[in-house]
């Protein structure tokens, strides 16, 4: 997956990081975007987020994404963030078997507010801490499976298979917006499930859609 | 000097897979052993190579986050003036209180001389009330075993606050422990409220500026009293500000409040880490000091205000929406604020001079409560009216209460002269002539008070009854009032020493 030219995209897509506090989006996010990790970023307070341009094909996709706080507590405010989410990936941290038995819970929290079309990726973070593992891979894969969803393993400190996760739910959601666009042009119609804010692309730019499914 | 896997910057797992960085535990016992095996020897930032690198005055390494270029200095002279006013209210802050309001409000926006910013602080939040009526409390919670669903976020939390402050960079350094017997201990206290984790900040930098116990004290009144609710489960009281913020930024900034309008931002967007931490994230640390000064004397509104000011400034011209095509891109502009709109001096003014009341929060608050309750149905936390500010803290003390013991910390031998300035009002120099030519003739005795109409320090014009001492020197020469007034002078003017030793918390 190459790099486009932050200015130049087709497409921007927002993907939001969502699962327990300490489980490593923020450093996902600073992994992907940056290509930076800390031990000691700061505890994610309301809103967070960072773009990364790539390439998929021939097509520059701006990759919008939102980071926020794990913490139970701003469950209760997050509806805002969810909005104009195609793409999500739900992080536990698989040294820490309670951020993965909490998945149902933010399958569900995911569903109540972002587009049933969603695409969501079950990412269990920190690969590198071997010896601390508490849930077994085959246990989550099967798991993503049965619910369809995607499934990889990461390590946001070494870097193991970040690329790798962000590119297979971009192209993943490449993929369904094709689709869609494919289906909309036979029958005419632009189904693009509910108006979505603040995608709108403005004229004169390069800008051409911003996606919802 | 050892160097250790966990020294510069990012760290990377030690050899041998030990478990550096993410799963250290304060709350285990004795026999538990930390991977950070050089947290109890030398001082923290030296240990962790900090030395190395230079701390700025606020104690942030340079180079980083909260670090920040030079500085506008308060001239030496003016800040000693300001010490001594300041001793002046502490040691007399009832008084102060009831009569001289205004006056504390005025220095309060002209800022805190650090060295008593942390006294200060305590004094304003009523934190050293709460501590006086309640000894022992804060070490009773201090010891008791914690909830085990707590204490597991907030362990994950304390190396996430502020890692490059040398107080804080140390992993389960004196920082970190203070932070999480502070926040502990406040789960203990209102267990109904448990822990959130935007008060991880706010106790953070309560502990820059005083102990362990006394930033506990504080934290309760800001938690219960300033901005009831904000941390609490549903953070109902959070989104409701939100939407005052968002209504009230209507005629501060009609234009930002378009734009935000048509990109349909959501205020939670952008204003959840400024309100919640109350801007200690966000702003310059000189900047965030300010803040804080106004904001234990004033209330929220002051909250309401900085807020309004950066809106207003980040998108309140055509120029700057140019920018912000698409929602994404106005949220981004408001995550890199300008250094000027964010500069101390320039932000205090701006926040002084915007007229949005106490009143106006109120009547908005009810606007969209109504409105809340129209759309989504009754709140599910009902908190107690939030106080603004320091007065209306002390006003709202049931009964009576211990009278607050004046504790200084500055020890001077009584005959050394106090330097004086140039610039004093001459109602006070003349004072200050008058007391010395009376100390010549009878230095102990008191003085009546009716043969004297004392002036304050500031120039104000006092009823004879009111005679609050000056400074520490002159004390001994002050005519003496009422007589739990009169032993509590007496006492201060004989010994300069620090009754609490946290007061020379500098």
């Amino acid at each position: 997956m190459g790099n486009g030219n932050e200015d130049d995209y087709n497409f921007v897509f927002k993907v939001v990081l969502i699962g327990e506090s300490g489980v490593g989006k923020t450093n996902l996010l600073s992994r992907f975007t940056r290509n930076e990790f800390s031990h000691d970023s700061r505890t994610t307070i309301g809103v967070e987020f960072s773009t990364r341009t790539v390439m998929l094909g021939t097509a520059a996709v701006k990759a919008q994404i939102w980071d926020t706080a794990g913490l139970e507590r701003y469950r209760a405010i997050t509806s805002a963030y969810y909005r104009g989410a195609v793409g999500a990936l739900l992080v536990f941290d698989l040294t820490k078997h309670q951020t993965y038995a909490v998945v149902e819970r933010w399958l569900k929290e995911l569903y109540d507010h972002a587009e049933a079309t969603i695409v969501v990726m079950l990412v269990g973070n920190k690969s590198d801490l071997s010896q601390a593992r508490e849930v077994p891979t085959e246990e989550a894969r099967m798991f993503a499976e049965n619910n369809g969803l995607l499934f990889l393993e990461t390590s946001a400190l070494d870097s193991t298979n970040v690329e790798l996760a962000f590119e297979t739910i971009l192209k993943e959601i490449f993929a369904k917006v094709s689709k869609q666009r494919q289906n909309s042009t036979r029958t005419n119609a632009i189904a693009l499930g509910s108006a979505q804010s603040g995608q709108e692309p403005v004229s004169g730019e390069k800008r051409a859609c911003c996606i919802s499914l | 000097m050892a160097k250790s896997s966990g020294e510069n910057g990012p760290r990377a797992p030690a050899a041998g897979g030990s478990l550096s960085g993410t799963r250290e535990s304060l709350a285990q016992g004795p026999d538990a052993t930390t991977t950070d095996e050089l947290s109890s020897l030398g001082s923290d930032s030296e240990v962790n190579g900090f030395a190395e690198r230079r701390i700025d005055k606020f104690g942030f390494i340079v180079g980083s986050q909260g670090a920040e270029g030079a500085l506008e200095e308060v001239p030496l002279e003016v800040l000693r003036q300001r010490e001594s006013k300041w001793l002046d209210m502490l040691n007399n802050w009832d008084k102060w209180m009831a009569k001289k309001h205004k006056k504390i409000r005025l220095r309060c926006q002209k800022g805190i001389p650090p060295s008593l910013r942390g006294r200060a602080w305590q004094y304003l939040s009523g934190g050293k009330v709460k501590l006086q009526q309640n000894p022992g409390k804060f070490e009773e919670l201090d010891l008791s075993p914690g909830d085990p669903k707590w204490l597991d976020v907030i362990e994950r939390d304390l190396h996430r606050q502020f890692p490059f402050h040398e107080m804080f960079v140390s992993r389960g350094g004196h920082g970190q422990q203070d932070l999480f017997r502070v926040l502990k201990a406040y789960t203990l206290y209102r267990p109904e409220e448990g822990y959130c984790q935007a008060q991880a900040p706010i106790a953070a930098v309560l502990l820059m500026h005083m102990p362990a116990e006394q930033a506990f004290w504080c934290l309760v009144q800001i938690c219960e009293k300033y901005l009831p609710g904000y941390y609490s489960e549903k953070l109902e009281a959070i989104q409701l500000d939100g939407e005052i913020l968002f209504s009230l930024l209507q005629k501060v900034s009609p234009v930002a409040h378009k734009h935000l309008s048509r990109q349909k931002i959501d205020p939670l967007l952008y204003m959840t880490e400024w309100f919640m931490c109350a801007f200690a994230r966000t702003l310059p640390w000189s900047s965030v000091l300010r803040v804080w000064d106004m904001f234990f004397c004033e209330g929220v509104k002051i909250i309401f205000r900085v807020g309004l000011v950066l809106l207003k400034h980040a998108l309140g011209s055509p120029e700057k929406l140019k920018a912000c095509q698409g929602q994404y891109e106005t949220i981004e502009q408001l995550r890199s604020l300008s250094p000027k709109i964010m500069q101390e001096a320039f932000l205090v003014q701006e926040v002084v001079e915007l007229p949005v009341t106490e009143r106006q929060i109120e009547r908005e608050h009810l606007i969209q409560l109504r409105r809340w309750q129209e759309t989504r149905g009754e709140l599910q936390c009902r908190s107690p009216p939030r106080l603004h500010g320091a007065k209306a803290i002390l006003e709202a003390e049931p009964g009576p209460r211990p009278t607050l013991q004046p504790s200084p910390s500055i020890r001077l031998p009584p005959d050394v002269p106090f330097p004086s300035s140039k610039a004093k009002p001459p109602k006070q120099v003349q004072n200050e002539q008058r007391k010395r030519s009376k100390a010549s003739g009878q230095p102990d005795k008191a003085l009546a008070p009716s043969q004297d109409t004392v002036v304050t320090a500031a120039g104000d014009a006092c009823p004879p009854q009111e005679v609050p001492p000056k400074d520490p020197i002159s004390q001994h020469l002050t005519p003496q009032d009422s007589a739990p007034q009169n032993l509590v002078c007496r006492r201060s003017q004989e010994s300069l020493t620090s009754q609490e030793s946290e007061d020379t918390y500098l």
